[in-house]
């Protein structure tokens, strides 16, 4: 009862300092003469798209018929040809028999559409996620080349992980994008996924070498007294072990997967960032956009979080 | 039905070079229970990893059922399926659960099927005595309990030898005996056992031989009686001194 009286005065103090920190942030926004404009933002989300019907020749309305919400127009032009334009009930702007010159507003279709901020969310998830499964992949191997025996395969991963982890992210994305996109003839997407895997398998890699060599020596020695191979082992008893240990270490590299793949961006692919920016060229809502950007990254990091961490309950029972 | 020639090996490390095992030729015929004892340090276990191709042998030969180890073109994964191996720190799976431990190696080595797996590990859990733990995982368990399913792991193979690396060493002394009654069970049963031990009391009672170790060599052997009574070397007779 104590210690909880107790916490609950610091609870309300961190609460007082977050409150502080805004109200001062508030105030001095105030000072730069900025206008909020947050009600600019929900539409490059979800915007209610208006696909204006028009007729593109001289004609006649010959009929109207309404059906609910729907109402379906026939023009015949002047050559004699019948055209029907199915519109939106409420937005009809035409009346039967009625004389329309090429150009002339018959009605309009709403339909909702995704909006940028949307749009590049999704950009970001797949390529995350596809770039994240290579990367695994690529680092599931070079981790066992690392530990292996043959000695060019040991030596080529750790190469590849020195160059890979020496050298910055935006630099391997412009090589692969300029040099291999270029070479190979891969495309701007393509080119991201990969700066982005090979970038993450280096990680990876040191990751599952530092896992597989925590397990006790014992466990493959016990693998191998009951006549497995080491492939064998490997896949039953040293990987399962090794990937429970690494899920935290392997958690931290995939979050920071998601935020590195804004730098993606810089290769015109429309991730979120670059739909921000582009958001920000038509609305000058700096501000805005980028906390909004800022929150949607987290969203995706804080759910990665909550997936891994519920993996990590379902395999502490063997703990 | 292991017979090991002038069998050495050797670890470099730091500039020094240790013979772990220095020359042990001996046979060990089927059914025997052979148990190995020496002072720590004296090449004892790495001469039991040597007998499953755990610590590869420098010079030497080991025959298992006529089966040279040491030949380039034996594939060890086979021998060892034939030798069953107990270690002191148990190395159970701790990611499986007790049946599993045992079940695993049954259906990926035996290629049998899982009920018979299952079959054969419960008959065998049940043998050791911890039948109705076969669901809990391995950490749950007591220290004898652990060692009793290791022993039970190494059986579902059905090795026709079994090998102890000081099997209670890591135990607390309540536990021991469970371990050990388990391992005469076995050794009535006609198992093929070696066993490195310091449990004077179980070699006296369930050896057929006792092979002295010392410095990685082989310097004593024979039956419990003659060796717990009257050693020959002087060596031996220190150690006994020291131990009982």
């Amino acid at each position: 009862m104590n210690s909880f009286r107790k916490d609950w005065c610091w609870h309300l103090l961190t609460a007082l300092v977050l409150v502080g920190m805004g109200y001062g942030l508030w105030v001095a926004t105030g000072k730069v003469d900025y206008t909020w404009r947050w009600n600019r933002v929900p539409q490059y989300f979800v915007y209610h798209n208006e696909d204006a019907k028009r007729v593109p020749y001289d004609g006649r309305v010959v009929e109207i018929e309404t059906a609910g919400d729907t109402t379906t127009v026939t023009v015949r032009d002047r050559f004699d040809e019948e055209e029907t334009y199915r519109i939106d009930s409420d937005t009809l702007r035409v009346s039967e028999n009625e004389d329309l010159f090429a150009g002339d507003h018959i009605g309009s279709v709403f339909n909702w559409q995704v909006g940028p901020l949307l749009h590049g969310l999704w950009v970001t998830l797949w390529i995350s996620f596809v770039a994240s499964i290579i990367g695994l992949v690529i680092g599931l191997m070079t981790g066992l080349c690392r530990i292996g025996r043959n000695v060019t395969l040991r030596q080529l991963s750790t190469l590849y992980v020195e160059l890979i982890r020496g050298t910055p992210l935006l630099v391997q994305i412009f090589i692969v994008y300029f040099f291999f996109g270029t070479v190979l003839n891969i495309d701007r997407i393509a080119a991201g996924i990969c700066a982005l895997a090979i970038f993450a398998g280096a990680y990876v890699a040191e990751i599952i070498r530092a896992g597989i060599q925590s397990i006790p020596r014992g466990q493959m020695e016990a693998a191998k007294s009951l006549g497995m191979t080491t492939t064998q082992a490997m896949v039953h008893i040293i990987l399962p072990q090794a990937f429970k240990r690494t899920l935290p270490p392997l958690a931290g590299q995939f979050i920071s997967l998601i935020k590195d793949s804004s730098l993606v961006s810089v290769i015109a692919i429309t991730d979120l960032t670059k739909s921000g920016r582009e958001v920000i060229t038509s609305t000058f809502a700096t501000f805005e956009i980028w906390f909004v950007v800022a929150l949607l990254y987290f969203l995706l990091t804080a759910s990665l979080s909550q997936v891994i961490a519920w993996v990590e309950r379902r395999l502490a029972i063997s703990d | 039905m292991i017979k090991t020639i002038d069998l050495k090996k050797t670890f470099i490390g730091r500039g020094q070079t240790v013979h772990a095992v220095d020359g042990v030729s001996t046979h060990i015929k089927p059914g025997e229970v052979v148990v190995v004892i020496g002072p720590s340090g004296s090449g004892k276990s790495t001469y039991l990893r040597c007998l499953n191709g755990l610590e590869e042998l420098t010079s030497g030969h080991i025959y298992i059922d006529g089966v040279d180890l040491a030949h380039r073109k034996t594939d060890l994964n086979k021998i060892r399926r034939e030798v069953g191996m107990v270690f002191q720190q148990f190395n159970l799976f701790p990611h499986k659960t007790v049946i599993e431990n045992l079940v695993l190696a049954q259906k990926v080595v035996r290629k049998r099927s899982t009920a018979d797996a299952e079959k054969k590990a419960r008959a065998l859990l049940s043998k050791v005595g911890i039948a109705e733990k076969e669901q809990e995982y391995p950490i749950r368990l007591s220290g004898g309990q652990q060692q009793r399913v290791a022993i039970a792991r190494a059986l579902a193979m059905d090795p026709k030898v079994m090998l102890f690396d000081e099997p209670t060493s890591a135990l607390d002394p309540e536990m021991v005996g469970e371990v050990l009654e388990v391992m005469k069970q076995l050794a009535r049963e006609g198992m093929t056992m070696v066993v490195v031990t310091h449990e004077m009391g179980f070699a006296r009672e369930v050896a057929d031989r006792v092979l002295f170790m010392d410095h990685g060599k082989l310097v004593e052997e024979g039956t419990p009686e003659h060796f717990f009574t009257a050693p020959r070397e002087e060596r031996a007779r220190l150690f006994l001194k020291q131990v009982l």
